[in-house]
């Protein structure tokens, strides 16, 4: 042993005790401590902590800060999605116009600016035509001849057409075509300017810039009563940072608004059935028996009612007035229906912690039951009832937006992400932003609240612990 | 024995939704007759003789009880002499084929991507699937069903004809999306439920036991740990399927297929108060025959249960 | 250990210098320190510790049942008749698992599989090794129910484990565990699950088993009761370590360790001259996050010196294949050993 040799002389003489080798090195921490540093590490639960904060603040402050009314209807920008053009150039009242066959130019041709005014074709004589059929397109016109919305026919000796069926901002897509003398559509149309024979597209691309004309723009606020700025003058609509709707409201609005809905039914629903589980749980594992029995088979009743189609009978049983938003049927008929989970579970916690060995022993020590329920029942209840709290709130999230999606939840004017989904879908080709963002403003929160759940499951199960 | 005690109860669950959904439906301001529709005569005389609507609420209970019981929902109220059975009988089969689809597709799917991502674990395909599943447990069914047609006018755009129609009922074609779009979100559901349950079965003693008896993984996959991680699944799929069957009339509305949840929520919107009682027991009555049947095929899986 | 015996031809596994350990979420565990042993043909190794003292991680290392990740062994061996078995399936096409070496479990009411009937998981093992058929193996397995003594073989063998008792589960482990007939059996606390009267029939039919098919037994336990019953030669482990290796006899009446000392002395007796307390060992094991500089028993260890706390003790020793690690046998010692010896004994052999 050549280690021995390097030894001090005192080396073999007996160790005085000392407490602290005693002790555990790691320090010890409580259930709620070591849950809430475990919930810490886990960085989307608490990612999504903060967007769950976030959403609180964009429902609670936003409206603060963006002072939008969610009903006010803007008729100039209806169905923009957000980061369209808003600028609309003064101009003069409307003028009937009856053609101008001197417009420079050959062909089908803009005879002025086109403007969501008016836009007004002009074009040559076709010697084959007894008639002309304008179409108007949104999409360019490919082979197909797909042409579009038919809007007016001609007779042979008009030459021009005035367009001011709903004119928006943007790309219109014209073709005229020329009719026989039988009232059928001849292969042949009015060429554009410009356009040589026998070369596509036959259409005449059109840019419409929107116009606002002086009392107009007075009545908007725009100008002042008593100003008079030249034609031409270019003013900025309101903005609509998320675009407006069918309605031309202000989507943002609406969001920070329907938020409100969403998430007043997405809390205090769960809040409340939750608690009334909670109670009737923890009533029927105590008392235990025949109480038990007959408590639990109530609650297996109502679990075998068929939820959606209750929450739509409920509907129609309180019968929503005129200028009711429903919510109030809707998060009663929630609490009703919903409460047997939660009663389930709590009921089978407390059963299973009546067995515990600390139970016994507790009762042993001459514990009092007010003691056990308060020191050992409830703490050791309170990570799963915290859990199914967490899970309860994207359901009721859901609920509330599938109801007011087949119309049978919130009702109209009142906006909530659901009913702005379901106005949304309508038009889902063309304006999809309508339906996107109260979609994603779901999906956030819901995704949001489920992966804060799975955090807190994680932290708050003791077995998991164990694995580990 | 314990097949007959869940009948019974079956039973009695049932006459619980009858009897709740008729004094809901009574709950109704005014009397149903009453109310501002306009009601066709005849039907009307028909109504008021059918079901004593002039008698006391309980005399009218007895009655629709006894209709009840002789399997009759009674006759609609909008349309005249349809009965409320005819309009069941024509439309739940297209809603059950939807549902029973939608199930196949998802409980498949979850055991499936479960059992993946289980044996992956913390690897690139758990992510990658876990990540989806929690996109599809978020992002609300109506919104996957708008986004599923989107997807189906793009296809036949892109290929210039018609794979998959849009919309409407009646072919194998018909069936797919839709029923793929209604299981979406059962199948993230069961995804999650068989990846936890097959963790949990991962560490299982018995498992370690075939590990140390030699048995090769795949067969240990097989024979000791799906079975066993699949109960949990079972289990729920009775509560699943009442969410995928009354969940359906989303997917029957924005692909305008004619089942019977379309049909609900029209006889909501119109009032058509037999139609809305015959539907909601009869989808009530079915649901609480799945879970039953359910249980059974648990019990036919499970031993222990099997035995007892 | 490194004054390893003479590899003569009986030894049939030989453990050299096994290190484990775990990566948890609060650190990495060493749980296994340099672990060596060997096991001899037709006798019975006892592994002694008390609970987290790395004796089942050794065994299940040797075996690969320790889950990796988050295990991982660092260092060592185990030859299999010369054959480094760790982290192999199988040495020279034949599978190690199940064949070569058999395992059973300490609880047998969770470690088997509640959805398969006993007579198709014994049959299992005989499909998967020898290639029987399906009615074969089955057959088989009734035989081997029979074999350990479980009445009406034929009817159990198609019931499920939850009709069985908790002896009766560990019996038909057994029979599944000795299907291959295996050169060596790892009981992994095999009595500690089950009640006093059911435990020595199951010792007792390890013992016929051991006699009739000349297998060697590793037994894992915490009672020095089944030790003194069934082992040839012991192995006692503290904090991840062998702390004192020998035969029975030496173990229990040459005491060196004072951790096997003090093990003798919580341990009841039934002798009726004794009117004798039992002591228990003061303190908790070291926290295997961070193991000790010195002996890991130092902190409870009655004859502790101060070198015990400052450097890690060498293996010393004592006598014929009887070795203990421990600073008190060493040769520089010059105060004189405790008399550690004469402490009362532990009267063992009925």
């Amino acid at each position: 042993m050549s280690q021995a040799t390097q030894l001090p002389d005192d080396a073999f003489a007996p160790l005085t005790r000392s407490q602290h080798v005693q002790s555990l090195s790691r320090p010890s921490l409580s259930y709620w401590q070591d849950a809430w540093q475990r919930l810490r590490a886990n960085r989307r639960a608490i990612i999504s902590l903060y967007l769950i904060l976030g959403l609180l603040l964009f429902t609670l402050i936003g409206p603060l800060l963006w002072r939008v009314d969610p009903a006010l209807q803007d008729v100039d920008q209806i169905s923009q999605p957000p980061g369209a053009d808003r600028s609309a150039i003064l101009t003069e009242d409307y003028q009937p116009w009856y053609g101008d066959p001197n417009t420079p130019g050959e062909g089908l041709r803009l005879a002025q600016p086109a403007s969501t005014q008016a836009v007004r074709l002009q074009w040559e004589a076709d010697p084959d035509a007894a008639e002309y059929r304008i179409y108007r397109n949104i999409f360019p016109v490919g082979t197909e001849r797909a042409l579009g919305l038919p809007l007016f026919e001609t007779p042979a000796n008009q030459t021009y057409f005035e367009d001011r069926l709903d004119l928006r901002p943007g790309v219109y897509f014209y073709t005229v075509v020329i009719m026989d003398s039988a009232g059928e559509e001849t292969e042949g149309v009015i060429l554009p300017d410009g356009q040589t024979p026998g070369s596509l597209p036959n259409q005449l691309e059109v840019e419409v810039k929107r116009v606002v004309t002086l009392s107009e723009a007075r009545q908007r606020g725009l100008v002042d009563a008593d100003e008079n700025p030249p034609m031409g003058t270019e003013y900025q609509f309101a903005w609509h940072p998320l675009g407006t709707d069918y309605l031309g409201r202000d989507m943002l609005a609406r969001l920070m608004h329907g938020a409100r809905i969403s998430l007043f039914i997405g809390f205090f629903a769960p809040l409340l059935y939750v608690l009334i589980g909670v109670i009737y749980g923890s009533m029927a594992g105590f008392i235990g028996g025949m109480t038990d029995q007959v408590l639990m088979r109530m609650a297996d009743f109502v679990v075998a009612l068929p939820f959606l189609l209750f929450m739509i009978l409920f509907k129609v049983v309180f019968s929503i007035g005129p200028g009711e938003s429903g919510i109030t049927p809707m998060l009663v008929a929630m609490i009703i229906l919903l409460w047997p989970s939660t009663a389930r579970l709590v009921r089978g916690q407390i059963l299973q912690i009546r067995e515990e060995g600390y139970i016994s022993a507790s009762r042993l020590l001459g514990a009092q039951t007010n003691y056990l329920v308060l020191r050992h029942m409830i703490p050791n209840t309170m990570g799963v009832i915290l859990v199914t709290l967490t899970f309860a709130v994207p359901g009721a999230i859901f609920t509330e937006a599938f109801l007011s999606f087949i119309g049978m939840g919130v009702a109209p004017p009142t906006p909530s992400w659901g009913s702005m989904c379901n106005e949304g879908i309508k038009t889902m080709l063309t304006t999809p932003h309508e339906l996107i963002f109260p979609a994603l403003f779901i999906s956030i929160t819901v995704l949001a609240f489920n992966l804060l759940g799975d955090g807190l499951r994680d932290a708050l199960d003791a077995r998991m612990r164990n694995r580990e | 024995m314990y097949t007959l005690k869940r009948l019974l109860l079956g039973l009695i669950t049932i006459w619980f939704i009858a009897t709740a959904t008729f004094f809901g439906m009574h709950a109704v301001p005014g009397d149903p007759l009453t109310t501002d529709k306009a009601l066709n005569p005849t039907i009307r005389e028909n109504l008021e003789e059918k079901y004593g609507l002039d008698k006391p609420l309980g005399t009218q209970y007895v009655i629709y009880l006894q209709n009840l019981v002789q399997g009759d929902f009674g006759i609609s109220f909008t349309q005249e002499n349809r009965q409320v059975n005819d309009i069941i009988a024509e439309h739940f089969p297209v809603s059950a084929t939807l549902g029973i689809l939608a199930i196949v597709f998802s409980a498949a799917g979850g055991v499936l991507w479960g059992a993946l991502t289980a044996l992956y674990r913390n690897r690139l395909p758990d992510t990658i699937i876990m990540f989806l599943v929690i996109l599809g447990i978020s992002v609300p069914s109506f919104v996957v069903a708008a986004i599923g047609q989107l997807s189906l006018v793009n296809l036949n755009q892109t290929a210039g004809t018609s794979i998959l129609p849009v919309g409407g009922w009646g072919t194998i074609w018909h069936m797919i999306v839709p029923s793929m779009v209604l299981g979406l979100s059962t199948m993230a559901y069961l995804t999650r439920l068989m990846r936890s349950s097959m963790l949990e079965i991962v560490n299982a003693d018995y498992v370690r036991t075939a590990k140390a008896k030699g048995v090769p993984a795949p067969q240990i996959f097989s024979r000791h740990q799906l079975r066993n991680a699949i109960l949990p699944v079972i289990t729920v799929l009775g509560p699943q399927i009442a969410i995928i069957t009354t969940g359906g009339f989303v997917v029957e509305i924005i692909f305008a297929i004619p089942g019977l949840g379309r049909y609900f929520v029209q006889a909501v919107q119109q009032l058509d108060y037999t139609v809305i009682m015959g539907t909601t027991v009869f989808y009530g009555a079915f649901l609480v025959f799945m879970v039953i049947l359910v249980d059974l095929i648990y019990g036919f899986i499970d031993p222990r249960v099997r035995l007892e | 250990m490194p004054e390893e015996p003479t590899n003569n031809n009986d030894t049939l596994l030989q453990v050299e210098d096994l290190q484990v350990e775990f990566a948890t979420y609060g650190g990495t565990v060493q749980a296994v320190r340099g672990v060596s042993f060997a096991v001899e043909a037709g006798k019975t190794l006892a592994i002694v510790g008390e609970s987290g003292c790395g004796k089942s991680v050794t065994v299940q290392s040797i075996m690969g049942l320790t889950p990796m990740p988050p295990g991982r062994i660092t260092k060592g061996a185990a030859y299999l008749r010369g054959h480094n078995i760790l982290g192999q399936k199988t040495i020279n096409g034949k599978d190690i698992r199940g064949d070569q070496i058999g395992m059973i479990f300490q609880d047998p009411m969770t470690s088997l599989n509640p959805t398969m009937n006993i007579g198709n998981q014994i049959a299992e093992t005989l499909i998967v090794h020898r290639g029987y058929s399906k009615k074969q193996a089955f057959a088989r397995a009734v035989e081997l129910l029979e074999l350990s003594k479980i009445p009406e073989a034929d009817k159990r063998a198609r019931q499920y484990p939850f009709e069985f008792s908790g002896g009766m589960l560990q019996r038909a482990m057994i029979a599944m565990a000795i299907a291959c007939e295996p050169d060596i059996l790892i009981a992994d606390e095999p009595t500690t699950a089950l009640d006093v009267t059911i435990q020595a029939q199951i010792l007792d039919l390890l013992g016929d088993l051991q006699r009739e098919t000349g297998m060697a037994i590793i037994l894992i336990t915490h009672d020095l009761g089944v030790v003194a019953r069934m082992a040839d030669d012991v192995l006692v482990m503290y904090a991840g370590q062998v702390v004192e290796h020998g035969s029975v006899d030496s173990i229990f009446y040459e005491s060196a360790h004072p951790y096997t000392l003090g093990l003798r002395a919580a341990m009841p007796s039934n002798d009726p001259e004794r009117n004798q307390e039992l002591t228990p060992i003061d303190g908790s094991p070291p926290d295997l996050f961070q193991p000790p500089v010195g002996c890991g028993y130092a902190p409870r260890c009655p004859y502790a010196m101060k070198v015990c706390a400052a450097q890690p003790p060498a293996v010393h020793h004592i006598g014929p294949g009887h070795e203990a690690r421990c600073w008190l046998h060493d040769p520089a010692n010059t105060q004189a050993v405790p008399a550690i010896h004469n402490a009362t004994q532990v009267a063992h052999h009925e």
